[in-house]
């Protein structure tokens, strides 16, 4: 295939604006007529809660405070509608929404926020996945904190580990992180020429974020355009709602031009995190190092809200083995909640934790067998028609032994020899 | 003291929404004033370079230079839903779903070609560099500017979809195809630790990533040094120093994340093997650049020390208490 375009290295059609500073981000669009808008959001892990917004109301330049009381369909969440748009009842996590104050100037809304009453009555809260899963626990969401259990079984793991020369037995605990991104959430909302509810704001995905507000709204979707602007990095954190819902809502009852910028301290409430994963691993293989078995359980914090947590535990799960072929194979991954800030998708969206336990327990085994970590990689490694522990057929494009090869080659590794490096 | 040692990391990833979910990208092309094309998608550009590698590829199906490609990829009044910009997913599906909305407006030129140009079937059209002509009697030739003035203004239009193959595991047994395609990766890297402070610095990494083809090898290699960071940072530096619910380091100057001081000029090798679903055998590779780093940093803070570590993050603090706790064991045995 002769490629003219593909395989160039055109520069970014993007650079010249970002460079220049002429890219326009949430944050840089202003209107005539604009206000402001500011989130309430809860100071406890876990409580029910009353709501009083009645002194805040009577702050001259306060325009409307919102509460779940405002929103037609307070629902939303990417799989699961588990998130509330403003908690009505409870909150389960520091930094749940609870109202919404629009007013004149930013200051006036800092103002009203200090001004609405919360009560708290507090409930026990569950920070510990592995606590959470007890029957006992306090409860997050419904009757139990279990989100999902995802399971594979194939061969006989206990087989496996009989016939086993080594076997090797680790726990590995990793922690929540954010994403970081440099530019912290921002939009506004206005009312189109053509009546739209218009919402500019940075998203991965406009079409969703469109969905889920004509749901909260309860209005059709053609009703409702989304503007992405330029996105100061993103990773998986902007792809649950944040301020999307807010500003449309805002706009379509005030029918004004609405305007919310989140401080750095504020975006690490808004958005979600990494899930932590609590990985348990046994791993056996032979004499000459061929895995035999590998039993994983895998459990992961989904905090307070459920997000993309199927999908990532999934994940998890799936990539247990790492990029090796393994006759018996036994994996459980669990998504749990509990009251800490909400986990979602994040680059490699739990395929990138297992790799920490993984890429260990091989090392570990090479190291028992008195072989080099490259060796017993180069035993087990999928190549181009293994079978991955779900039995699917990786029947092309997987040049894993060239990446290695390579990777030795320039670091020198030593391969074939009895001690690591 | 200052030790050093080396580690390997070996991932593998798969792309897309997964286990049978329907993972569907569209897109639409279209002829605008002067002969240029519109590409009307919502695949989002996060930073990650879909603008640019997206074009490419349409701009490779038709034959033209990216210069005369117009990208709109703003607003959902104008353009069709091309998923999440997630997943690893916009090159391979949105890729794939331009690619098949380029070649349908190609054949939809040829047609109106053959109307315009008075001939009796497409054979032998070729469409390249914003014109149609005839291949073997190149006067019968149309522009795309010419076109697009006999045409009623913007109505020259296709689309394209694309929707990925997976299969849903099943629930006992986790038995499916949950992902396609897979993408691989190997990282090694050579570290300094230095005992007395827990400081760990990385003295070399060679990082070798199938992408199945590169569309843009820089932008490859763009993500390769992100993804790194990104890596040393989950490993070495963040923490969110959550208690009882509560985010303590909720700013920069607490959560710390590596700056350019801390990263280092990463050997990046390219490897391809072309993938026969994919647009132009080009894989997603978005996600898998961060996915092998951090292993290997591990496996090389035991090559370097001899300690396990089991808990993330590796931050000073607790690398020092963990090589203490170590030579305590080791005390105690003895």
């Amino acid at each position: 295939m002769k490629l003219e375009v593909v395989g160039k290295n055109i520069l970014r059609i993007d650079a010249l604006s970002k460079v220049t500073g002429r890219a326009l981000y949430p944050e840089d669009f202003y209107m005539e007529g604009m206000v402001y808008g500011k989130t309430l959001r809860s100071k406890v892990p876990h409580a029910y809660i009353k709501v009083d917004t009645s002194r805040a109301e009577k702050i001259d330049g306060v325009i409307k405070i919102f509460t779940h009381k405002d929103v037609p369909n307070n629902k939303h969440g990417v799989v699961f509608k588990d998130h509330e748009v403003f908690c009505s009842e409870k909150v389960r996590r520091i930094g749940d929404p609870i109202a919404f104050v629009v007013a004149k100037d930013r200051k006036t809304c800092e103002l009203a926020l200090e001004n609405i009453l919360v009560e708290y009555e507090e409930i026990e809260g569950v920070f510990d996945p592995i606590e959470a899963m007890k029957d006992d626990a306090p409860k997050v969401h419904g009757d139990s904190n279990i989100v999902y259990h995802f399971k594979i079984r194939k061969g006989d793991v206990e087989e496996g580990f009989k016939n086993s020369h080594v076997i090797v037995e680790n726990t590995y605990k990793t922690h929540m992180v954010d994403h970081a991104f440099l530019q912290p959430e921002a939009g506004l909302s206005f009312i189109d020429e053509e009546g739209r509810i218009t919402v500019i704001v940075a998203t991965q995905y406009p079409h969703y974020d469109r969905e889920e507000i004509a749901s909260a709204l309860k209005i059709a979707e053609d009703k409702v355009r989304l503007i992405n602007a330029n996105i100061g990095g993103a990773f998986g954190g902007r792809e649950d709602i944040s301020l999307q819902i807010h500003l449309a809502l805002a706009a379509h009852e005030l029918k004004m031009p609405v305007k919310v910028v989140y401080s750095r301290e504020e975006s690490f409430l808004a958005h979600s995190k990494r899930h932590p994963l609590i990985m348990k691993y046994k791993t056996g293989a032979d004499k000459d190092g061929k895995l035999l078995a590998l039993e994983a359980e895998i459990i992961g914090d989904t905090g307070a809200y459920a997000s993309w947590a199927t999908n990532v535990l999934r994940k998890s799960g799936v990539h247990a083995t790492g990029p090796y072929f393994i006759p018996n194979v036994k994996v459980d991954s669990y998504a749990v909640y509990t009251n800490n800030p909400y986990a979602g998708a994040m680059r490699g969206f739990g395929a990138t934790q297992v790799p920490i336990a993984h890429e260990q327990q091989m090392d570990m085994l090479a190291e028992k067998l008195g072989m080099d970590p490259i060796t017993i990689r180069l035993k087990n490694m999928f190549k181009k028609g293994s079978v991955t522990a779900t039995g699917q057929v990786l029947t092309e494009s997987v040049p894993l032994q060239e990446c290695l090869e390579r990777v030795v080659e320039k670091m020198d590794f030593p391969v074939g020899e009895k001690e690591a490096y | 003291m200052k030790k050093i040692g080396r580690g390997i990391g070996l991932s593998f990833y798969g792309t897309g929404y997964g286990n049978g979910f329907p993972d569907v990208s569209k897109a639409r092309v279209r002829l605008l004033e002067g002969g240029k094309v519109g590409i009307y998608v919502g695949g989002t550009e996060v930073g990650q370079g879909a603008k640019t590698v997206l074009t490419q590829i349409g701009a490779e199906t038709l034959k033209m230079p990216v210069e005369d490609i117009v990208f709109v990829h703003e607003d959902t009044v104008h353009m069709p839903d091309a998923g999440t910009a997630a997943a690893s997913r916009q090159t391979y599906n949105t890729g794939n779903a331009i690619r098949v909305a380029c070649e349908n407006f190609r054949n939809k030129l040829k047609e109106l070609a053959r109307e315009h140009l008075a001939l009796n079937s497409i054979y032998g059209l070729k469409v390249e560099n914003g014109k149609i002509y005839l291949d073997f009697f190149p006067q019968k030739s149309l522009s795309f500017e010419e076109l697009f003035e006999k045409s009623s203004k913007g109505d020259i239009e296709a689309e394209g979809e694309f929707v990925a193959q997976t299969v849903m595991m099943e629930e006992e047994t986790g038995q499916g195809a949950p992902y396609w395609p897979y993408t691989f990766n190997a990282c090694g890297v050579e570290l300094e630790v230095d005992t007395l402070t827990g400081l760990v610095e990385i003295r070399k990494a060679v990082f070798a990533q199938d992408v199945g083809r590169a569309i843009n090898p820089h932008l490859v290699e763009g993500q390769m040094d992100g993804g790194f960071a990104m890596a040393l940072g989950y490993v070495l530096f963040e923490d969110l120093n959550l208690k009882e619910g509560k985010i303590n380091n909720n700013k920069f100057s607490k959560y710390l994340i590596p700056t350019a001081m801390d990263t280092l000029e990463i050997e990046k090798i390219i490897v391809e093997d072309p993938e026969s679903t994919a647009p132009y055998g080009a894989k997603g590779i978005g996600e898998p650049t961060m996915i092998p780093v951090g292993p290997a940093i591990l496996n090389a803070i035991y090559d370097a020390i001899g300690v396990r570590i089991t808990e993330l993050p590796v931050t000073p603090e607790r690398l020092v208490k963990a090589i203490q706790e170590h030579e305590k064991e080791k005390g105690e045995v003895k």
